[in-house]
């Protein structure tokens, strides 16, 4: 019920979402490229917009937090997995935190079931290097739309979620940096590849 | 391990020419700022005027520019001298291509407004692996904390969008060579950023920056 409601949250300025997203999918696909516009944003960013968008990368947040605090818990997932499970879980349940203080009132989280994802090597190498992907490139699309003051403390959040998404990705033998610039994701997507993950009850 | 540890402790003027004309420039923005605003404090929370946003960008860019061209030659030389062999061998090539890809980026944006190229010199740290391993962690982990402090200040939505598409690279190359160099990756649930004055610091005292209009010989001491 709450991923819903977050959805329809998000939803309210995805018009501003996408043109974020949509600056950040062209940078990516043409290597990189500065493109020059004088300003920011005409609707200026707000108190609101900010509460829209640390809704929206909360409920990636949980469901990392959720993730790696099973992983750990299970037992399974043993060696520098393991630590990593210990580590990024820690930073992610420290960013749940945060942003649901931050927040005051907070949708209540969904229920997750991870299946094979918390046990199997392989299926947490693959899980946690999608959910660390999406992580990053949500933020990247949405930060641009933040005030300066919320925009300060997502830049410190998202170089983490890159830090957690390189090292899984070398843990699982593929490029840690695919790209020289990180893709954005809009709303949509990162709403659709949660969707895919099959993860959220 | 989050602090820089070079070998070579000297410094020399050639960064400061390098970037002066940006001190000068964003001085001038502040006090332009200053005298039109209605009062000190009003002045320094007021967003600037479309062509002091523009001026104090590009010059944010262009001291994005010099850590990038800083990183490109550091990384070219590596593989140019080719003593890296598997995974920091993969590292050094695809991460080099990488920062020179932002260096292309940060020069077709500034245009004729892009500072030049310093001259470098690398001493020794671009020959052996263990010299590479530690180098190369200081320079990415000093780029995502700068990325980090300029990144909010700049104006232009468009830059934005493209100083944090960096930004999170640097991050990631900067957890790949840590793994690599084996120290954890990431320290803290939040990142640091350095400021200018921080970054410059530990850029000068690199001495990898080579004296371009030399006034003064480079120090060795011991």
């Amino acid at each position: 019920m709450s991923a819903t409601s977050t959805t329809v949250n998000a939803r309210r300025s995805r018009a501003s979402f996408l043109r974020g997203a949509t600056l950040g999918g062209g940078l990516a696909a043409a290597g990189v490229v500065l493109a020059s516009r004088p300003e920011r944003a005409g609707s200026a960013p707000s108190a609101e917009r900010d509460a829209e968008i640390l809704t929206f990368v909360l409920q990636v947040e949980r469901l990392q937090a959720a993730f790696y605090g099973e992983a750990f818990d299970n037992g399974r997932i043993v060696g520098e997995p393991r630590e990593l499970a210990r580590v990024v879980g820690d930073h992610e349940r420290a960013h749940v935190r945060f942003i649901e203080r931050r927040l005051g009132r907070a949708p209540r989280p969904p229920r997750f079931d991870f299946g094979r994802a918390t046990t199997d090597p392989a299926a947490f190498f693959e899980a946690g290097r999608r959910i660390e992907d999406i992580g990053v490139r949500a933020y990247n699309a949405q930060a641009p739309n933040l005030t300066d003051a919320a925009l300060r403390v997502a830049a410190r959040i998202v170089s983490v979620e890159a830090r957690h998404a390189a090292w899984i990705r070398d843990l699982a033998g593929v490029d840690p940096a695919p790209d020289a610039a990180e893709p954005a994701l809009s709303t949509e997507q990162v709403q659709a590849e949660l969707r895919d993950t099959g993860f959220i009850r | 391990m989050t602090e820089l540890r070079f070998d070579r402790l000297d410094t020399d003027g050639a960064l400061v020419d390098a970037v002066a004309a940006l001190h000068d420039q964003s001085r001038a923005d502040f006090l332009r700022t200053a005298v039109v605003g209605s009062g000190a404090l009003v002045a320094l929370f007021a967003r600037p005027t479309s062509a002091e946003a523009r001026t104090r960008d590009v010059a944010i860019l262009n001291f994005a520019l010099v850590l990038e061209y800083l990183q490109a030659a550091f990384y070219t030389e590596v593989e140019r001298i080719g003593n890296l062999n598997g995974p920091l061998e993969r590292q050094s090539r695809i991460v080099g291509a990488h920062e020179r890809a932002h260096v292309r980026a940060f020069r077709d944006a500034l245009g004729r407004r892009a500072v030049a190229r310093p001259r470098f010199d690398f001493g020794g740290a671009t020959e052996s692996p263990e010299r590479f391993r530690r180098t190369a962690v200081g320079f990415e982990d000093l780029a995502v904390a700068a990325y980090k402090a300029q990144a909010p200040r700049i104006r232009s939505r468009a830059y934005l969008a493209s100083a944090l598409a960096i930004h999170a690279v640097e991050a990631r190359h900067a957890a790949w060579i840590r793994r690599l160099a084996g120290v954890s990756p990431v320290l803290e649930a939040f990142d640091e950023p350095a400021g200018r004055t921080e970054v410059l610091r530990a850029v000068r005292a690199t001495n990898f920056i080579a004296t371009t209009r030399s006034r003064r010989s480079p120090r060795y001491t011991g």
